[in-house]
């Protein structure tokens, strides 16, 4: 699914965490490296001639498992274990064949469209502080 | 003269960092807690992120509160625990045109694309002291909240956009200088390798987006006011949060979260090099984690005036800027100053004595010389 990874990584933890705890018994799940912190150099390039520069580093977690013999791999930025822990279980099953996902991408629809909603929200509060000065010879 | 350790000293060094615990909580008021500076110090967080070269606002605001509010201790901090950590991943290269926009600004247009948005600013406040910060509560909070909510119409929310930049309408009129070829573009990373003079702009970069916000702002300050050349206008200031994508061990890239960051491009003319040549515009970069609108300003400065090495003025003397902006390098090394120097000032005392005794001697010698000359 198209922004599974940032739905992952921005809904709300509890809900993602009771999610993943619903469906997961059924599954032969192998921890291969537990969610552990770690960092990411951020790249980044100046906007106006594109020259490339190191920005500084990220705090990040990773995980890798294997659920069902499908390997699937999480990193998130920030110390978040659980998250990253659902984020490479998602990861593994949705790219597992023969299973019925129809509830994972029932949650991550749902999960989409409060983000989009919350975003949203946030934008228009913004907005209102949108200014248009005027010349002190203009009206 | 070289150096002389000393040793012992660690009941009291143990039992003058329990006193630090002590004087931070012998009132014994209710905890801080941690989301609460990362919320209502927010600022300070991302002080110490930006300083500390880790984007982590839950450690910045832990270290903000072990060293009870002192941004160069909590960015020296978070400088020491991301030296505890592997760096695992490289981000792919982040898009500030993506920036979900929280504050966007220019001196240099009174119109731009999407308009002005002030965002969260101090910049028209008359900096009173509110007193009734004293009085919050938590009901006062959660009414400012209620309100605040009710302030825009849920039916008719207007969707989410990203926005040209005023750089790229400079770009399209042909006002930029054009790119110098000669110019170093080399990929350095001054966290792995030892920085050379004259360093190419990446590594100029990455130092000052972790460079002291106050020291970036003496060294830009110093050439609007005239020591140094440099006296731009804001082509443009963002703030707001973008996304970071890595990729993972599969080869897939992710979106792993998103940071916020501020960015300014600063706009100076330059006249003309050649004879009937056109003037143009030059463009001052800076990027840092955060909200800081000092520091992205002074460092898109200090971008420009570094591109015109002259010793004579201290903004544009690359090693001057960039040792002297180093916040936590100029505290470490300021605050050595404390640690026992005995032997060295012993030295010192023992040169200073003899010098005195050797000059008292030479005096009286000449006293003795003038006395037998003078006797019939």
């Amino acid at each position: 699914m198209e922004n599974q990874d940032y739905i992952i990584c921005e809904c709300q933890l509890e809900a993602l965490e009771a999610f993943v705890s619903s469906i997961e018994p059924v599954f032969e799940i192998k921890i291969v490296r537990a969610p552990s912190i770690c960092m990411t150099m951020v790249q980044a390039e100046d906007a106006v001639e594109y020259q490339p520069f190191y920005l500084g580093e990220a705090l990040t977690t990773e995980c890798e498992l294997i659920v069902n013999g499908q390997k699937g791999y999480g990193i998130c930025l920030g110390d978040e274990p659980l998250r990253c822990y659902c984020m490479a279980f998602i990861d593994a099953i949705t790219q597992l064949k023969d299973i019925d996902l129809s509830k994972t991408y029932q949650f991550l629809n749902e999960q989409a469209r409060l983000i989009e909603e919350a975003k949203k929200i946030e934008y228009n509060h913004i907005q209102r502080t949108k200014v248009d000065f005027k010349l002190m010879e203009q009206d | 003269m070289g150096y002389v350790a000393v040793k012992g000293g660690t009941d009291a060094i143990h039992n003058s960092h329990e006193l630090v615990e002590f004087y931070r909580l012998r009132d014994a008021v209710t905890p801080i807690d941690i989301k609460q500076i990362r919320s209502q110090l927010r600022l300070a967080v991302d002080k110490v992120m930006g300083e500390g070269g880790l984007y982590a606002p839950d450690y910045a605001a832990i270290a903000l509160k072990q060293a009870e509010g002192e941004v160069f201790e909590a960015a020296f901090i978070i400088r020491a625990f991301r030296t505890t950590l592997q760096r695992r991943f490289y981000s792919e290269t982040i898009n500030t045109r993506e920036l979900f926009i929280k504050r966007k600004i220019s001196a240099s247009f009174r119109e731009i694309p999407g308009g002005q948005i002030l965002g969260p600013t101090r910049d028209y406040t008359q900096r009173i002291l509110d007193t009734g910060k004293v009085e919050e509560t938590a009901e006062d909070i959660k009414k400012f909240l209620e309100v605040f909510e009710s302030k825009i119409d849920r039916e008719k929310l207007q969707s989410v956009k990203t926005y040209t930049k005023v750089i790229d309408l400079l770009r399209e009129e042909g006002l930029l200088k054009p790119i110098d070829k000669n110019e170093d573009r080399r990929l350095v990373d001054i966290t792995r390798e030892a920085i050379k003079f004259p360093a190419p702009r990446s590594a100029r970069l990455q130092m000052m987006a972790r460079a002291e916000t106050g020291g970036l702002m003496a060294m830009g300050y110093s050439s609007m006011r005239g020591f140094g050349s440099v006296h731009p206008t804001v082509g443009e200031l963002r703030y707001g949060h973008l996304p970071v994508r890595i990729k993972d061990p599969s080869g897939r890239i992710r979106y792993a979260g998103k940071i916020e960051i501020t960015e300014a491009e600063m706009v100076s003319s330059v006249s003309a090099a050649k004879k009937n040549a056109v003037p143009k515009f030059t463009i001052g970069y800076g990027l840092c984690f955060g909200q800081n609108d000092t520091k992205v300003i002074c460092m898109g400065i200090l971008d420009s005036t570094m591109r015109s090495p002259d010793t004579g003025s201290p903004a544009n003397d690359q090693e001057f800027v960039l040792y002297h902006t180093e916040g936590i390098e100029a505290m470490g090394f300021t605050n050595h100053l404390k640690l026992p120097h005995y032997v060295d000032f012993q030295s010192a005392l023992s040169n200073i004595r003899g010098a005195i005794e050797r000059n008292e001697q030479l005096k009286e010698g000449q006293k003795a010389e003038e006395v037998t000359f003078m006797q019939p």
